[in-house]
This record gives C-alpha cells, sequence and structure tokens, in this order.
C-alpha cells in the first residue's frame, strides 16, 4: 500500500505568511481606492446611468440571494423570480395600498422600510416553503420543482390584481429624500454592504460551515452533529430573505412594478450570473451579476453596434446577455469553474493578507509535494525516501507508551498477517457487497485507492 | 460494568435483502469493542443504524440507559456518540482546521442569528473554537497540517484526521469504520497505540469495524464477528480467531490448522 507515502505532509508545514504594516497599509489603500471609485463613479455619472448602477446593485442582491442556494447548498433554483416577484409587489402594495404613499404625496423613510421588511418577510417564507420541499428532494427535480414554483407565481399570484393592478402596474413611490435616482443609487449600496456583511458572517460562523459540510454529504453533517433539516430550511429562508430585500428594491427603484419585469428568462440569466461570477464566491457573485445588469447598457457607449442590434436584428440589447451568458457559462464550467471570482483570485487573495502569486492556488501551492511530475518520479524511484521523510514529520507526535521491545516482534507478524489478508481481501473483493456501504459505494477501501491513485 | 451502548434485536431489510437480523451488541465502558466479517455482512449498517441514519425495522439502540432508537442523528451526537466513515467522512473543499471547527457543531455556543448579526459572542466563541481544534489536532500529531486542504493528504492522514475530527465532537463512544484502511502494517500499527493511548487519556469507548487482523488482536477487549447480517460469534479476540466458522467466513470454506496457529 503505497498510498500512504505517495505524498509529503512534511512539505506543507511552511510557516504562515504574514504581510508587513506597510503590506497591509497597501492593501488597505488599494480596497478603499476601489470603494471610494465606486461611489465616486456613482456621484458623477449622469441621473440616468446612477439608476442603471441602482439595477446593478440589486441584481447584486439577488445574486448573492441565489448564491446561498447555488453556491452553498448546492442546489438549483430556477424560480427566483418568483420570490423577488412577489417581495417586489408585497413592498409596493404596503406603500401604496397600505400607506397611501404616491409619486405626488411622497413617500415616508419609515414607510419605505417597514415595506422592505414585509417584502423580505415575504421572501423568506417563500423560500422557506420550497426549502421544506427541498428536504425530500434534490437536483434536477428540485430544480424543476423551483420552475415549476417560478411559473407558478407567474400566472397566480402575479394575476392578483388586487396585488399588482393587472398589467398597469402597482406604483412604489421612492422615500422622500431618496427620490432621485442617484439618491437611492446609494441607499441600494448601503444595503447591500448589509447583505455582503450578514453573507460574511454566515461563511465565518458556524452556520455557513454547518451549511457547507451539509452540501458535501448529509450523513456527514449530521455525523458532525448537524440538524440537516434545520439548517436546509435555514439556508432557504436566508436565500428568500435576501431576494425580498433586492425584490422590495426593485419595486422602489422602478417606482412602479409589473409582472413583466419577473418571467423565466430573468431567473435564467440570473443563475447564470452567479455561475459565471463564481459559484460560492461573494466578489464574484457580485461582479457577474453587476455585470449582467449593465449589459444591456454597454451596447450604448457603442453607437454602431446599438444601431446594427436595435435596427438591422431588431432585437432588445437585453436579448444579448441570455446569449452571452449561455456562451459564458459554457466556458465558465468547461475550463474555469471557479468563473470571474478564479481569474480575479490573486488580486482577492492579495488583498485578503496572502503573498501575491498568479497561481490560482496561491502561493507556493504549487509546489506541494506529490502534485509535480518530479516529485512523482523521485517518490516512484526512492520509496524509501518518502516514508523516511514522513515519519520524520511526525517524530514529535510518537505515543508515550510505546513498548519500544515489543515492537519489532509485532511489526513482523503484523507483515505476515496483512500478506495473508491481502491475499484473503483480494479474492473477496470481487464477492458482492451489497448492504455493506452507507454512501452506495460498495468498493473497498483498497480500490478506491487505486482510483484515486489515477485519477489525480 | 455497565454497558455504554446496547443494541437489541436489531434487523434491517432493504427490500427483498436482509441486511442484518436480531443483531444483539453490548459496548461495556472503557472498551475497544472490534466489530469483524466479510465484505457486504452488514458492519457499516450496523454502525448506521446505531447512529440513525438507517432506521431498522425491529430491535432497539440503548445508549447510557437512554433510548435513542427514535432520535435524530445529530441528537445523537450531542449525546457523546461520534463515527468515522468507511470512505472518509470529511468535508472537502474545507481545510483540516475548518473541518474539526464544523465538528464542534453541537457545543458552540452562540445561536445562527447571532452568527449572522456577528454578536461580540459570536467571535469569541470562534475564538475557543480554534483553540479547542488546534488542541486536539496537537494531540493526534497533526497540528502541522492545521491549514493544509485535505485534497493534497495520503489516505491514512486523512484516516487519522477524521479520527481527529471525531474526537472534536467531544464524544464518549466512538464508532469507527475501518480506521486503518489505506495504512501500510507499521502504520496500522502505531495507530493502535495511538488509540490505546486516547482510550488512555479521553476515557473513551470504542467500537470499530477492521480488517485489519493484527490491529484487531492487538488493542480490542472483544470482537464480534458479523456474517451475512447476523452475528456469527462474539468473544475474546484470540478466541475468535480460532473459531473454526470465522476462518470460514473469511476464507471461504476451507478450515486449516496453520491459520488458527498464526494467531497464537
Amino acid at each position: 500500500m503505497a498510498t500512504a507515502t505517495e505524498t509529503l505532509p512534511a512539505a506543507q508545514t511552511h510557516e504562515r505568511w504574514h504581510p508587513t504594516v506597510t503590506g497591509w497599509l497597501a492593501r488597505i489603500v488599494v480596497l478603499l481606492v476601489l470603494l471610494g471609485g465606486l461611489l465616486l463613479v456613482t456621484a458623477i455619472v449622469p441621473q440616468f446611468w446612477a439608476d442603471r448602477i441602482s439595477l446593478a446593485v440589486i441584481y447584486a442582491i439577488i445574486g448573492l440571494s441565489l448564491n446561498i442556494v447555488l453556491g452553498y447548498v448546492g442546489q438549483v433554483s430556477l424560480g427566483h423570480h418568483g420570490f423577488v416577484g412577489i417581495a417586489a409587489f408585497v413592498a409596493a402594495y404596503y406603500a401604496t395600498e397600505k400607506a397611501g404613499c404616491a409619486p405626488e404625496v411622497g413617500c415616508d423613510v419609515t414607510t419605505f422600510f417597514v415595506s422592505l421588511l414585509f417584502a423580505a418577510a415575504s421572501g423568506a417564507i417563500a423560500a422557506g416553503i420550497l426549502g421544506l420541499v427541498a428536504l425530500r428532494i434534490k437536483g434536477l427535480y428540485l430544480a424543476l420543482i423551483t420552475l415549476a414554483y417560478g411559473f407558478m407565481a407567474e400566472t397566480s399570484i402575479f394575476e392578483i390584481s388586487a396585488l399588482t393592478r393587472g398589467g398597469a402596474g402597482m406604483p412604489a413611490a421612492r422615500p422622500d429624500g431618496f427620490t432621485s435616482d442617484r439618491a437611492f443609487a446609494f441607499l441600494c449600496f448601503a444595503f447591500l454592504a448589509v447583505v455582503v456583511y450578514v453573507d460574511w458572517r454566515l461563511i465565518k460562523s458556524k452556520v455557513g460551515r454547518a451549511i457547507l459540510s451539509l452540501k458535501h454529504s448529509e450523513p456527514v453533517a449530521s455525523s458532525y452533529g448537524i440538524n440537516v433539516t434545520a439548517y436546509k430550511v435555514y439556508a432557504f429562508t436566508l436565500s428568500g430573505l435576501f431576494a425580498g430585500l433586492g425584490g422590495g428594491l426593485f419595486a422602489f427603484r422602478a417606482t412602479n412594478v409589473v409582472s413583466n419585469d419577473f418571467n423565466f428568462a430573468t431567473a435564467l440569466l440570473w443563475v447564470l450570473m452567479v455561475v459565471i461570477g463564481g459559484l460560492g464566491n461573494r466578489t464574484g457573485v457580485i461582479i457577474g451579476s453587476a455585470f449582467f445588469a449593465l449589459f444591456p447598457f454597454l451596447f450604448e457607449l457603442i453607437k454602431p453596434l446599438e444601431h446594427y442590434v436595435r435596427d438591422t436584428l431588431g432585437r432588445e440589447p437585453g436579448f444579448f446577455a441570455i446569449v452571452l451568458g449561455a456562451l459564458l457559462a459554457i466556458l465558465t464550467i468547461v475550463q474555469y469553474p471557479g468563473g470571474i471570482a478564479q481569474q480575479l483570485s490573486p488580486i482577492t487573495r492579495w488583498l485578503r493578507g496572502e503573498r501575491f502569486s498568479m497561481h490560482p492556488e496561491g502561493h507556493g501551492r504549487h509546489r506541494r509535494a506529490g502534485h509535480g511530475l518530479k516529485a512523482r518520479l523521485r517518490s516512484r524511484h526512492t520509496p524509501g525516501a518518502a516514508a523516511e521523510a514522513e515519519s520524520g514529520s511526525e517524530d514529535h507526535d510518537e505515543p508515550e507508551g510505546l513498548a519500544p521491545a515489543e515492537s519489532p516482534e509485532l511489526a513482523a507478524e503484523t507483515e505476515r498477517m496483512a500478506a495473508a489478508i491481502t491475499t484473503t481481501t483480494e479474492s473477496a473483493e470481487d464477492a458482492s457487497e451489497g448492504t455493506d456501504a452507507s454512501e452506495g459505494k460498495p468498493a473497498p477501501a483498497r480500490k478506491r485507492t487505486r482510483s484515486r491513485k489515477a485519477s489525480s | 460494568m455497565s454497558n455504554v451502548l446496547e443494541v437489541r434485536n436489531t434487523g434491517i431489510r432493504f427490500g427483498g435483502l436482509v441486511a442484518l437480523s436480531d443483531v444483539n451488541l453490548d459496548v461495556p465502558e472503557w472498551e475497544i469493542v472490534g466489530l469483524i466479517g466479510p465484505n457486504g455482512a452488514g458492519k457499516t449498517t450496523l454502525f448506521n443504524c446505531i447512529m440513525g441514519l438507517y432506521q431498522p425495522n425491529t430491535g432497539t439502540v440503548t445508549y447510557r440507559d437512554r433510548l435513542i432508537s427514535l432520535l435524530p442523528t445529530h441528537r445523537r451526537v450531542a449525546l457523546g456518540i461520534g463515527r468515522t466513515f468507511q470512505n472518509i467522512g470529511l468535508v472537502r473543499g474545507l481545510t483540516v482546521l475548518e473541518n474539526l471547527l464544523v465538528a464542534q457543531h453541537p457545543r458552540i455556543g452562540y445561536g445562527p442569528i447571532a452568527s449572522l448579526i456577528g454578536a461580540p459572542r459570536s467571535f469569541s466563541e470562534e475564538r475557543k473554537l480554534r483553540a479547542n481544534a488546534l488542541e486536539v489536532l496537537d494531540f493526534m500529531g497533526l497540528a502541522h497540517l492545521a491549514d493544509s486542504h485535505l485534497d493534497g493528504l495520503p489516505y491514512g492522514t486523512l484516516k487519522l484526521i477524521e479520527i481527529a475530527t471525531v474526537l472534536a465532537t467531544d464524544p464518549d463512544l466512538i464508532l469507527l469504520d475501518e480506521p486503518s484502511s489505506g495504512m501500510g502494517p507499521a502504520e496500522a500499527h502505531e495507530l493502535g497505540e495511538r488509540l490505546l493511548k486516547l482510550r488512555q487519556t479521553l476515557n473513551l469507548t470504542v467500537l470499530m469495524i477492521e480488517h485489519h487482523v493484527p490491529l484487531v488482536v492487538g488493542i480490542c477487549d472483544y470482537v464480534y464477528v458479523l456474517n451475512f447480517g447476523k452475528i456469527l460469534t462474539e468473544g475474546k479476540p484470540q478466541q475468535v480467531q480460532r473459531h473454526p466458522e470465522v476462518v470460514a467466513a473469511y476464507l471461504g470454506g476451507e478450515v486449516e490448522d496453520e491459520d488458527s496457529d498464526v494467531a497464537s
């Protein structure tokens, strides 16, 4: 069994590298310049571009919401337009019908916050119900159910004219003080900041770890004491909460919510933008979402292209978002599974306080023993050297109760028995093994090790 | 001495296949109990029944005089039953240290809401968890691997990390599913020493599935042999090893004198 000495754990015992004070200052300055630049751009561009930026920010919130289901839980939701749409209508309904807001009268800030609260709650409830379904159903079938869920919302809830006022749409007046596009964009940034903070704490705390581990394997997660049922519903509910918040902001940005805004194509675009941004990666998802929100408007920057698309092809620029999204998704899945986040990882890693490295896994990782060709050749030619290096690395943890006099004798016996057992299990490997596999992988350990070697 | 774990009349069938029938098993306090048997005998299935991943059709599981048959898995873990998996139950994609943080889940002293809003308590608790995890890793001699990802590590090391992870759940009884798979004879021997040391220092009780006979003979106080879902025989390891039916079950029907000599 040479697998145990195949790689050298000793090679990873490097001290953790930390930047100097100047290094940290440089990182903070760069981060502030990036964020400040974003806000500065929002502050100086024309009002209609500020409006588009607020759409990008809302998309980022929705992207982060979808990322919880798609990236952290590992399930596909094709019905997110349902949650966002329900929340948008709930927000608009409360503001207009209950609190009496109207474009002429205005709307006070408290009403705005209360309606966002209702929006978030409605999104959370809608998604929580889906979470209950997800307890039993996974993968493709869950995706189909979310799809049906979205269509159900489109054809039933969005058709309730008391809630949506039919095709004319439900007005949602922006709160006083934030009626201008620019001010509203800054408000959206504030909400995005809150969502990013919560998402960050989620991943850094026990909840995130629990969710990530149940994505990996539910039996394993529950064997670590994680309540799989509760955390799955929790994840879906939180996703719905963010989606609801995004929906509420969407309503006030549009100032008039029509059900046409929430269709399957939009939900598909949201899934694509999260995948292309980088599943499970906050920065990547935000950038991917913002890109797809702004994509249709980028045509305007190139006048001849816009002319060609609109007049010659007779298509709306938004149509190409899905086309481009599909192409980029193929590229992402086949070539760069980490999405945009993977491309940006040298920068984001540096900002987090690691050494700068263009290697996708970080500084020094590519030199990990056992991965390079040289390391393989070395361990193949001199297996003893590898074994020595490994035992050397574990010298300090020699068990104290070890009786040295007994060891050689026992080791010899061990050797003998191992030979006997190996032949036994070898012949038994072909024997059928039906129930002994909890994970549905009946292959015995030795077989598995071999295939692992072949694939690595 | 009282039994930590008592399995009574446990039986489970999957469709027409009877995976376990009428299994009785006791794990007394502070003992290392071995569970051996050929592939497909139902050893892992029995583990899954004890942990609550499978719901047996018949029988009961009692842990420290408490009937746990109807508790969900995570509650059983919180009571102090830890378990490793046959094919590595670690969360890939997380580092070694993070895996140990996951495993401490039931004992974390802040709620799911507090973690989202970043309550001060969640930060101090996280520091404590980290310290605990490092302590366990140090104890297992794996401290130098704390920040490494699982992917590059050899199978035997992963098995050790898995044991460390189970220790992080603060168990009282650990169920080990083939802890020595992927290890050479010398490493398996070292593992045996380590398990004895674990029992000594942490007062653990162990039930383990193991194919590596020297390890079973070397450290187990008592052995159960499972074959075709039934307990074939039980007893001290030396007795069990000489049992003709055990030899037959392992070597395919032939009872040879030589084999029983090897063991003694």
